[in-house]
């Protein structure tokens, strides 16, 4: 006799003991077709720019057909080469490189002081945080833009991160973990005659290992997909990064728009192969780090 | 003594932080208000004009039409875009087999680079006869359609598209909500004869209602700052339909005119109508504490 796989138990709404009905039969069917297409849904636009990306300028403009006539991978190869991506790559992992220390760095210590140190007064910096996280960083835009500018640090990576140690955010969420760390150890510290700074890089930071991949990870990625501030900074000299590049290209007069569905794939691969590296520590943090929203 | 030098070195371990949060943001904050009285040329104030930006900006047709803009896409994204993510979660929440594939696919798009995907968006919307959507018309035996230069269609084709873009982290979230019903609760609706479409309206709904109050207002604030979706998909138009806020600030400020007063005046009336959800958002959150 065949032994059937069962499945686990149901732990939903829908019971095992509702499924002998057949209006729950048909329900949990309609649920399964719900459910394919919203796989379709998020994944047929990736799927579709993709391919996209192997047809050529007249096929691109012409053709009605998702599939390409032939699989030339050399197209990709040609936009990457000619556009010179690999120089914007670069550009980005610089910018990427320097966002996550300040990221950690700086946010770390202020969450550091306001969590552990609490020297008089830490509170009005605490409440000061913490409006600045109510109110968007979009409307300080201009003047920042003009003050960045006055300064002469246009045109290079230097505000870019810098402003990765301005994150409220991250300064929120590092002071939480550090507020669940048991005091004994700090404490312990001090007995052993460590600096507070020492305490902060011996003791702290190796016990908030998971608080700061989850950072880093963040980081990461929304340094990459950034473009705004890093368009205003940047510019169009040689230091643009890859969405730099993309948003200056997207918005020319004249574009090949199949080179531009190619910079597209580009600037999407990096995030991709980010997300199935971790695909388990983002879709579980953004439980506590998404309400940001 | 020893306690004074503490103290200081606790506020200079502090001190890089607070002087990038002062770079930042709260220095350009102030100056931002302090730039909506000014006139200005390219970077510098030229002379006081007290509230003139804001005078002259309300009786400009853009703000006008920006600000109704602003609201009509909260109203469509609260109509779209609040629903999509609990229908999400909830149908996601009742599959067995594959849930976790579901999941992640759901969330995919969230990771993507929101220029990219509005940048193969506007692809998709295309009005030539090649644009996708055009192409599936096509296959139903519909004309092509010329969208995103339909006054009337933009502003909900651009929820529709940030949608795709967000729905599956907020659904993430949901589903964390609905992993702490008590599974108990169905089992005694079950044995009170409740059937599966009870359960829903009177457990699941109810459970997730204060999650959902929170989440409601949060989009709100979100969506109130739409800037680059309009911006890459329609650049505003047509004819200003598509125009938001904080779009209009960008394009005062860096369309070519560096008209920044006027951009800050903008951006200040935008913080004030925010400040206001936010007073919401934290009437809504003390009520939910004070009732658990």
């Amino acid at each position: 006799m065949k032994i059937k796989k069962s499945a686990p138990p149901r732990t939903g709404i829908i019971r095992d003991y509702d499924s002998r009905k057949l209006s729950v039969k048909i329900a949990l069917v309609v649920v399964y077709v719900f459910c394919v297409c919203i796989v379709l849904v998020s994944l047929f636009p990736i799927y579709w720019v993709l391919m996209a990306g192997f047809k050529d300028l007249r096929e691109f403009m012409n053709s009605t057909s998702i599939h390409p006539s032939v699989f030339e991978f050399a197209r990709y190869t040609r936009t990457w080469t000619q556009l010179g991506i690999m120089r914007n790559y670069l550009n980005s992992f610089y910018v990427i490189a320097g966002s996550v220390f300040f990221a950690l760095v700086v946010n770390g210590l202020l969450a550091y002081g306001l969590a552990i140190l609490k020297p008089k007064g830490h509170g009005i910096v605490n409440k000061m945080v913490v409006l600045s996280l109510l109110i968007p960083a979009t409307i300080a835009l201009v003047p920042l833009f003009i003050n960045i500018m006055n300064m002469n640090m246009g045109g290079f990576f230097t505000p870019l991160w810098l402003a990765a140690g301005a994150n409220a955010f991250y300064v929120i969420v590092f002071r939480q973990f550090f507020l669940s760390l048991p005091p004994s150890l700090i404490d312990a510290g001090r007995i052993d005659g460590c600096s507070q700074l020492a305490i902060f890089s011996k003791i702290v930071m190796p016990l908030s290992k998971p608080i700061c991949v989850v950072v880093t990870i963040f980081t990461v990625n929304g340094v990459w997909s950034d473009f705004l501030l890093p368009y205003l900074v940047l510019g169009v000299g040689r230091w643009q990064t890859v969405m730099v590049r993309l948003f200056v290209f997207s918005t020319q007069q004249t574009i090949n728009h199949d080179d531009l569905m190619r910079a597209v794939v580009f600037s999407m691969i990096p995030p991709i192969i980010l997300f199935f590296i971790f695909q388990k520590k983002l879709t579980e943090n953004i439980v506590t780090v998404g309400i940001k929203g | 003594m020893t306690k004074a030098r503490q103290q200081l070195t606790s506020w200079m371990i502090m001190l890089p932080g607070i002087a990038l949060f002062a770079f930042f943001l709260w220095i350009p904050l102030v100056q931002s208000v302090r730039m909506s009285f000014y006139r200005t040329r390219n970077v510098e104030l030229i002379e006081f004009v007290g509230f003139d930006n804001y005078v002259s900006i309300f009786g400009r047709q853009e703000f006008q039409q920006a600000l109704l803009n602003t609201f009509m896409y909260t109203f469509w994204s609260l109509l779209i875009g609040f629903v999509v993510p609990i229908f999400l979660a909830l149908v996601i929440g009742e599959t067995v087999r594959s849930r976790g594939f579901f999941r992640t696919a759901a969330y995919l798009p969230n990771i993507l680079p929101g220029l990219a995907a509005m940048i193969l968006w506007r692809a998709f919307w295309s009005a030539e006869t090649t644009g996708v959507i055009n192409i599936m018309l096509g296959h139903l035996g519909f004309e092509p359609m010329t969208f995103l230069t339909e006054a009337n269609w933009v502003i909900p084709i651009i929820v529709v598209v940030s949608t795709w873009r967000g729905a599956g982290a907020t659904a993430l979230i949901y589903m964390a909500g609905l992993a702490g019903v008590n599974p108990e609760l169905y089992e005694a609706a079950t044995i009170d004869g409740a059937g599966v479409m009870k359960r829903v309206r009177h457990i699941t709904l109810p459970a997730i209602f204060n999650l959902g109050s929170t989440l409601l207002i949060l989009q709100i604030i979100a969506v109130f700052q739409i800037m680059y979706e309009p911006l890459v998909l329609t650049r505003g138009g047509p004819d200003n339909a598509s125009m938001s806020l904080m779009l209009l600030m960008w394009q005062y400020a860096f369309g070519g005119n560096m008209d920044f007063g006027r951009a800050s005046a903008v951006a200040v009336i935008t913080a004030c109508i925010l400040l206001c959800f936010t007073a919401l958002y934290s009437f809504v959150n003390r009520r939910r504490t004070e009732w658990d």
